[in-house]
């Protein structure tokens, strides 16, 4: 099975919010002096695609979107853990699109990469958490979907997927060619890449296409989607006394609390 | 005539030639054995220890001779200098008689007979016999906690010693007896035997016949003996002081290199991975049990105990002899890997063993395997490393700038174009831990007030490496390493202060390796320095009783045990406890070998334990040196929810320094 991973670039998810700071002028995230890091759940997508591989043989592609001067380096690992090689379609503005306009942007390289059976995709990034990426580029690429994905098994020729549901899971059978978001799982904690492949990694294809080379969709799956606003929330907590007797007290606490509709 | 006496009294000439052939034959077997296990050793690589010879020397004097370390157990130590230097004795005699009578130079007279070959013989044999009693009375009669009972060997070669000893005593007592020796009094203790024989008016005949048999007796437990040694505890009497003698003389707890350009293999996956000094290490051992004694792990409930890694390596080397049969795993089929990652590297087994085995490196060794050949590690720990590759520290979730104590203070910074005699190198743990920013401003406070020119990295700083050297990643350590190294020379970095022991030990003996040489200090020892220089106006009171933890990357890696004492002397009013455990002999406080970074789950947890400690010497402040102490002793007091305080000898010092009160 030939499979394409979508790995985003992230701002280390793991930061305390204090250092979360937002350029008022143009809105975007100051990713500037932040380590970055490889969105948490396109680790696990990663780890369920090489699992994949290894039972059933095929090729893991990586495929990401971003700066090339800041992915390629960090994105070895990905390569390390047992991708065979990697696409990285150099766009400077890469971590300011939304996720429908990044979608049109693989789906076209995925076209370019040609064969493939099954993209994956973490079920969202750790940034913006639209979760629209696996349903736009299924869409583009005419192949099934299904989101919140948390175990992957191959049937032949089809295969058969659990999907995260509120109370337990739904188990879906899924054709070929598919895009699947991947949640994460005990399952699909990403791997400990072993030293010999890290240093193998280092001779693993890496291939660079600029973005104006990625012929535009048809169709335009990201119009109509614009970023007016971007505002960091402030939180703040408020304290009440209530007066009187300690009855009184409890009266009036479970007034406020029935007020709240908290009881 | 002068005083002698005669070799061979009562044994015929044919029993003397039966005498030398069943020596050979002793001799032969032992040369054997040895010849064997030389055999296995030589499996392993390479390593160094032959030269300097001055201080290897001097170590055998005093850890051989003196019995350095063997004393830190009073009783035992005691009881084993008396065996030992009994048996010195009587193989010197035993020489004295070869010299005598084989190589036909007649030594064995006049004074020097009476004095040494009699007399001191005679009393250093007693002297044996008494210490190999108590030693089968401490094993066998009052039980020690840390030595095994059951083991055949062990109470089979004390028997033997005690064997031979007696019927040594008899044979003299028969033949002062039976040849009215004229000397004999210069025999005491044969000579009380033969007293007693001729009290009982035993025959001649009689005393000829059971000297005769004694004499037999006697040889034949000594050739037993000889042949025994390399097959059983006995090989200790040689191979114990070849390894003192073998030690590493620095930097003991350091893991090989690794030249990443020609390994082929990363760590320890099988004994042939090791050096012949660690497979020569697994024969020294006497099961004494020192290191499991004072191991942190093996007091808290965890699954390790630093003897039985030697045990269990001895084993695996024995079945598979000299390579024939096929080796197993040793991190998973031979040594658990759970007991690997349960080892604090704090070097207290080390420190123990009087025979100077060295546990720690071969325990980083298997990690190495388990890290970089088989990429399995307990999970939180590959958090760590993970974070160290995408954040340059270990601390998931900590904020990104280094630099966030020093707001507020005028601290130079290399990369803003300063220049300075020093560099602070502040390291992560303390840089990205709000609890240690009070310890950071509070040094560079006192370095200021002594009129040190210092400077810090800032964000140009990241890890030294140190904790996936610990974990077992060399080649994440070295990554990081030569990445610092390019940054230090860059700035033209030349002397080095660090807050953090771990920093200090990689600094200075791991970074040399790499081509890194700077000179480094402990702020202990800087500030200790300035404390003498008078540097430093003491003037405010800090009264209060005070109890230092001795952080094991400065007291047993690196020998610094005073500096943070001398400082703490030095603070008006304050008085000093020190916890059972310290020193050498300190309890870690759980953090080291990486496991900071591991959740301690199973058992009790050791900076508890640690805390415990402190608190049992009624001490207002524990005092540290190391932010990792800091931060587990910390939290010991949050579980423990006691009020001692943890505190850094540098904030002790900052506090009597602006004169302010606890
Ligand atoms: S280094 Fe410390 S924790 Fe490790 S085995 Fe030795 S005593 Fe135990
Ligand atoms: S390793 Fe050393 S301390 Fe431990 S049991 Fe063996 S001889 Fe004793």
């Amino acid at each position: 099975m030939d499979i394409i991973v979508c790995l985003k670039q992230v701002v280390d998810p793991e930061l305390p919010q204090t250092e979360f700071a937002i350029e008022p002028a143009t809105g975007r995230q100051v990713r500037e002096g932040r380590p970055l890091v490889i969105s948490t759940y396109d680790e696990n997508a990663l780890e369920v695609a090489l699992q994949l591989k290894d039972r059933g043989g095929g090729k893991v592609t990586v495929l990401t979107l971003g700066p090339q001067a800041v992915i390629s380096d960090a994105f070895r690992l990905a390569l390390a853990m047992g991708a065979d090689e990697m696409v990285v379609v150099d766009d400077p503005r890469g971590p300011d699109r939304l996720g429908g306009e990044k979608a049109a942007i693989l789906a076209a390289a995925i076209r370019r990469i040609g064969r493939f059976d099954l993209v994956l995709t973490g079920c969202e990034s750790a940034d913006w958490t639209e979760r629209v990426v696996a349903p736009v580029l299924a869409e583009a690429l005419s192949a099934a979907c299904v989101t919140f994905v948390s175990r992957v098994e191959a049937a032949d020729g089809t295969l058969m997927v659990r999907r995260m549901a509120d109370e337990g899971f739904h188990r879906v059978e899924v054709r070929l060619p598919a895009v699947l978001s991947v949640a994460s799982d005990e399952s699909n904690r990403p791997r400990l890449p072993k030293l010999k492949d890290i240093l193998a990694a280092k001779r693993k294809p890496v291939h660079v296409w600029p973005v104006a080379d990625m012929p535009a969709a048809p169709g335009d799956l990201a119009a109509g989607v614009e970023v007016r606003e971007v505002v960091i929330p402030q939180r703040t907590t408020r304290c009440e006394f209530l007066e009187g007797e300690s009855a009184e007290q409890a009266a009036a606490l479970a007034q406020r609390l029935r007020d709240l509709k908290l009881l | 005539m002068a005083p002698t006496r005669e070799v061979f009294w009562n044994i015929p000439r044919l029993g003397v030639v039966i005498m030398y052939l069943l020596a050979f034959a002793a001799v032969a077997v032992c040369g054997y054995g040895v010849y064997q296990h030389y055999r296995t050793w030589r499996r392993g690589k390479p390593a160094s220890r032959l030269t300097p010879v001055g201080p290897r020397l001097r170590a055998v004097v005093v850890h051989v001779l003196a019995h350095g370390r063997l004393l830190a157990d009073r009783v035992a130590g005691i009881y084993h200098a008396a065996l030992f230097w009994g048996f010195v004795f009587l193989f010197a005699g035993t020489l004295v008689v070869f010299v005598h009578q084989d190589l036909g130079l007649r030594i064995m007279q006049g004074p020097f007979y009476l004095y040494f070959q009699s007399a001191a013989l005679d009393l250093m044999g007693l002297a044996a016999a008494v210490g190999v009693a108590a030693a089968l009375v401490v094993r066998y009669g009052l039980g020690s906690p840390r030595l095994r009972r059951g083991i055949l060997s062990d109470a089979l070669v004390l028997w033997l010693f005690e064997g031979i000893l007696v019927t040594g005593f008899l044979v003299e007592g028969l033949r002062i007896a039976g040849t009215r020796d004229p000397w004999g009094p210069w025999s005491p203790v044969g000579y009380g035997i033969s007293g007693l024989i001729d009290a009982a008016a035993i025959s001649e005949a009689t005393i000829r016949l059971g000297h005769a048999g004694l004499w037999w007796l006697h040889f034949l437990l000594a050739m037993v003996f000889i042949a025994y040694i390399p097959f059983s505890k006995l090989f200790h009497l040689v191979l114990a002081p070849a390894n003192v003698y073998l030690q590493p003389l620095v930097n003991p707890a350091a893991p090989g290199r690794i030249d990443f350009d020609k390994a082929e293999r990363f760590g320890a996956a099988a004994l042939g991975d090791l050096t012949w000094k660690d497979l020569f290490d697994l024969d020294v051992c006497t099961e004494c049990g020192r290191c499991t004694a004072v191991c942190p792990a093996t007091a808290t409930g965890k699954p390790l105990s630093p003897m039985h890694v030697i045990l269990d390596l001895r084993e695996e080397m024995k079945r598979t002899g000299t390579g024939a049969a096929p080796g197993r795993v040793l991190a998973g089929d031979v040594i658990a890997p759970e007991a690997l990652w349960a080892c604090t590297t704090c070097m207290a087994c080390m420190e123990a063993c009087p025979v100077f085995i060295e546990h720690v490196p071969k325990i980083v060794e298997m990690r190495r395997h388990l890290v970089m050949e088989v990429a399995q590690m307990p999970d939180t720990m590959e958090d760590a490393l993970r974070s160290l590759e995408a954040r340059t520290h270990p601390f998931r979730g900590a904020g990104i700038s280094r630099a966030a104590w020093a707001e507020g203070l005028a601290v130079k910074k290399l990369p803003r174009g300063d220049r300075a005699e020093w560099l602070l190198w502040v390291g992560c743990a303390a840089a990205l831990h709000e609890r240690n920013h009070a310890t950071l401003r509070a040094l560079v406070r006192v370095l200021d007030a002594a009129g040190m020119d210092v400077a810090i990295l800032g964000d140009e700083e990241t890890c030294t490496g140190d904790p996936a050297r610990q974990m077992g990643n060399e080649y994440l350590f070295q990554t990081f390493a030569r990445q610092n190294i390019e940054t230090l020379d860059r700035y033209g970095v030349r002397k080095i202060v660090t807050l953090c022991p771990h920093c200090y030990n990689t600094f200075r003996h791991a970074y040399p390796e790499l081509g890194g040489h700077y000179e480094v200090w402990h702020h202990t020892q800087v500030l200790a320095r300035l404390v003498d220089e008078g540097r430093l106006a003491l003037t405010g009171s800090a009264a209060a009783t005070i109890t230092f933890h001795d952080p094991c990357y400065l007291g047993r890696h690196n020998g610094e045990y005073d500096a943070p004492r001398h400082i703490l002397q030095a603070l008006p009013g304050a008085r000093t406890r020190e916890m059972a455990q310290s020193r050498q002999k300190s309890f870690c406080c759980g953090a080291g070998g990486g496991l900071y970074w591991m959740e301690d789950r199973t058992g009790q947890r050791i900076n508890h334990v640690r805390t415990d400690h402190a608190v049992a010497t009624g001490a207002e402040i524990v005092a540290t040196a190391c932010p990792f102490c800091t931060l587990m002793l910390e939290d010991g007091v949050k579980a423990r929810g006691t009020s001692i305080r943890p505190m850094d000898v540098a904030e002790l010092l900052e506090r009597s320094l602006r004169g302010e009160h606890h």
